[in-house]
């Protein structure tokens, strides 16, 4: 892409794909497999707005155009030499035949006979002219002139006249008179001293050659037709391979890293061969690095199990001894507890963020009365004193809901507002046709607009960092509330409170009808 | 004689501070650091209460339990690494009463600990004897009988039995029954439910796979046919 594509980049990328390729998803990961090339050569407008596949056609199309324009002309041409060649050589035989006829009538004719019988009397398929030639005293060129037919004697022209009667030599014109075009032969008579025309129509072969110019342009129609078509059926068997490197690229973006392109359907293909091979190991190196790190966190996680186990039995026994320590201890053990509490939560939370890492997680669907799951893990998790807000037709809204995943999400907004926010003021359930969002509402500080899509984002320290204080939780919790709800085919998202009070309101927002369960089985 | 916990698990550090953990409730521990020791300890001497971690060299976890269950219906706790693969279901199928997963906290094992040793409750006069076609009932005896010859069940199949029992063609929720029978939250995992009611059927049901007695109610729960 060139330097001035920058701001088009979209479009363009967007069209290149999209007549020819039917995944939506594809087309992004299309655009990123345009690798940018400095210097790269610009494009024309007709390449940047047409897409490749349309271009290709496009140019089949053209070539087939120009291809059966060219042939028909020249077998236009060639029939219409051939045929006029043929005509003239056909007269010209007939011409002198007639004309040695001719000659020998002459010889018994006075010299100043009518001679236009004679002539008459000669079978021809045209006008014929008999010239002689007459010598007068002031030496001007003055001819005798006998015909039949109804061309006129002015409608010779006079190089035929001059050439064939004068200089005494054979010749050819193709000439017009009164709308028709005649093949004009004239042949001298040395004897009589004149020469002998023919004229003969060749109007028919201009019109048989018309007739079959209409025959040619209907053929290079078709030929154009069957061209595009051509064009078409080509350019989706070029672009077949890389409409299917555009699936898989979605198909791996979107987590299915077990993705490959069929590698034996190309393994004769000298071009598209190796693009296969490497395109299938890149995948295979993507996988194999993003499954040695959802390994490497999934084992540190597990190594920490066992030990925790036994220190959280130990600081157990510690503190039914609590009592019995002097008091300095008995702070250090306090302080032992209230981090063990959120060390236990952290390894439970990168073992989940782990799991979802290797995609070894799946949807547990339950139908549940969606009020009384909200009202009960609320009343659970703030002790009874926090209002839930919803529209009593929301009261028999029955959906199927994966219960463990949406309280643990409410758990971490309620905890996310008491931390941060003051507090939460209430939950509150709203749902339209196709969703339901359950939010929380606090009234703390709210979340500014740039970190509103940070805060999701695993351990992102940065934006909350100002405001922890002791007892504040780890960086997990709303990386894992967002993967939650992406896996519940959900979204989340904080903003300011409706009210236009200070505060924010985080929501979970949930599609009525959940995506398929058990999509994502894999055993870890 | 105090409640005793067989408590089996290789890792000596945790199978210790466990050890200390359940002893301040009062209870008595025996500890068993393989399958082989564990089954031996428990034919040796009576045991209210086996915690198995499914994780063991040598004989494994649900080894343990199929032996343990073939001599007893003593309460089983299985303890797994993670909660949401088939060691779940394998445990529970193996004879497993409940399960925990690693890092758990003393105060949550020793209350399922608690509930799973709790007696049936009884006094309720409505108890005395319960028939349902073939199926007779005396939960203050603790027995069952099909076609009039008594059946085994462990103490959770029977709890669970006498739950349904309680009040014949109701609709328990598996929520309801978690709260009931193991004295869980309501987000409690109901493949407990689910394995358990699968077990109960091929021990009460003629024909397992065409229950006439435990039905399944579709997307609510379970009911017991009166």
């Amino acid at each position: 892409m060139s330097l001035d594509g920058a701001g088009t980049t979209g479009v363009t990328n967007g069209d290149d794909t999209g007549p020819s390729d039917p995944t939506p998803a594809a087309s992004g990961t299309t655009g990123s497999l345009v690798l940018p090339e400095p210097g790269a050569r610009r494009r024309s407008p007709v390449e940047s707005q047409l897409g490749l596949r349309a271009r290709i056609t496009l140019g089949f199309t053209l070539g087939a155009l120009v291809l059966s324009t060219v042939i028909g002309a020249a077998t236009i041409t060639l029939t219409r030499r051939s045929l006029l060649a043929e005509r003239e050589r056909r007269t010209i035989e007939r011409t002198a035949e007639n004309a040695a006829t001719l000659e020998g009538q002459l010889r018994n004719q006075a010299v100043d006979a009518d001679l236009n019988p004679v002539v008459s009397d000669i079978p021809a398929q045209g006008p014929q002219f008999l010239m002689l030639r007459n010598q007068p005293a002031s030496g001007e060129r003055e001819v005798r002139t006998f015909f039949t037919g109804d061309v006129e004697e002015a409608d010779l022209p006079q190089s035929l006249v001059t050439r064939a009667v004068w200089d005494a030599k054979p010749a050819v014109m193709r000439i017009e008179a009164g709308q028709t075009l005649y093949s004009a032969v004239g042949i001298p008579l040395p004897e009589s001293g004149g020469a002998y025309f023919e004229l003969n129509a060749i109007d028919d072969i201009s019109s048989a050659v018309q007739s079959q110019a209409i025959i040619l342009i209907l053929v290079g129609s078709v030929a154009t037709l069957a061209g595009t078509a051509l064009g078409w059926w080509a350019s989706r068997r070029a672009l077949r391979p890389l409409i299917m490197v555009g699936e898989a690229a979605g198909r791996i973006a979107e987590g299915h890293l077990e993705t490959r392109l069929n590698a034996a359907d190309y393994a004769e293909d000298p071009e598209l061969g190796p693009l296969v091979s490497s395109f299938n190991g890149m995948v295979a190196n993507l996988q194999h690095r993003i499954d040695r790190d959802a390994q490497f966190a999934s084992d540190v996680s597990h190594e920490l199990r066992s030990p925790l186990t036994t220190i959280n039995a130990s600081v157990d026994v510690l503190a039914r001894a609590a009592d019995q320590l002097p008091e300095r201890p008995r702070k250090a053990l306090d302080l032992l507890e209230s981090d063990l509490v959120r060390f236990t939560q952290l390894v439970e939370d990168l073992l989940e963020i782990s799991r979802f890492d290797a995609g070894a997680v799946r949807l547990e669907l339950d139908e549940v009365n969606l009020m009384g799951l909200v009202r009960r893990a609320v009343s659970d998790i703030a002790d009874g004193d926090l209002p839930v807000v919803a529209d009593d037709a929301l009261d028999s809204e029955l959906m199927e809901l994966d219960k463990v995943r949406v309280v643990r999400i409410l758990a971490n907004f309620i905890d996310n507002a008491d931390k941060y926010g003051g507090g939460a003021d209430r939950v509150e359930v709203v749902a339209d046709d196709h969703t339901v969002a359950i939010a929380v509402i606090d009234s703390g500080p709210g979340v500014p607009p740039d970190e509103r899509e940070l805060i999701f984002e695993r351990f992102s320290r940065g934006v909350q960092g100002g405001r922890r204080g002791a007892g504040s939780g780890v960086g997990l919790g709303l990386a894992l509330v967002a993967e939650h709800a992406r896996l519940m085919g959900g979204r989340v998202e904080v903003t300011d409170r409706p009210d236009g009070k200070e505060g924010a309101r985080f929501a979970l927002e949930l599609p009525k009808v959940p995506p398929a369960a058990g999509l994502r089985v894999v055993e870890l | 004689m105090s409640t005793r916990i067989l408590t089996v698990e290789d890792d000596e550090r945790i199978r210790t501070a466990v050890k200390l953990a359940l002893e301040d409730e009062g209870w008595e521990v025996v500890e068993a650091d393989t399958g082989e020791a564990a089954i031996e300890a428990f034919r040796s001497q009576p045991t209210d209460v086996v915690l198995i971690d499914i994780m063991l060299p040598g004989v494994d976890g649900f080894e343990v339990c199929r032996a343990v269950r073939r001599q007893s219906d003593v309460p089983i706790i299985m303890v797994t690494a993670r909660a949401d693969t088939h060691d779940v279901v394998a445990g529970l199928e193996a004879g497993a009463d409940d399960y925990l997963t690693k890092p758990f906290v003393p105060k949550e094992l020793s209350a399922r600990i608690r509930a799973l040793l709790r007696r049936v409750r009884s006094g309720d006069s409505v108890l005395h004897r319960l028939r349902f076609g073939d199926l007779e009932l005396i939960p203050d005896e603790g027995v069952v009988t099909v076609a009039g010859e008594p059946i085994h069940l462990t103490k959770t199949e029977f709890r669970l039995l006498v739950e349904l029992a309680s009040s014949p063609g109701r609709i328990f929720s598996r929520e309801d029954l978690l709260e009931q029978v193991w004295g869980h939250g309501y987000l409690a995992d109901s493949r407990l439910v689910d394995v358990h009611v699968r077990r109960l059927r091929t021990k009460v049901e003629a024909d397992p796979g065409n229950p006439r007695h435990v039905l399944t109610v579709r997307g609510l729960g379970y009911k017991l046919a009166s």
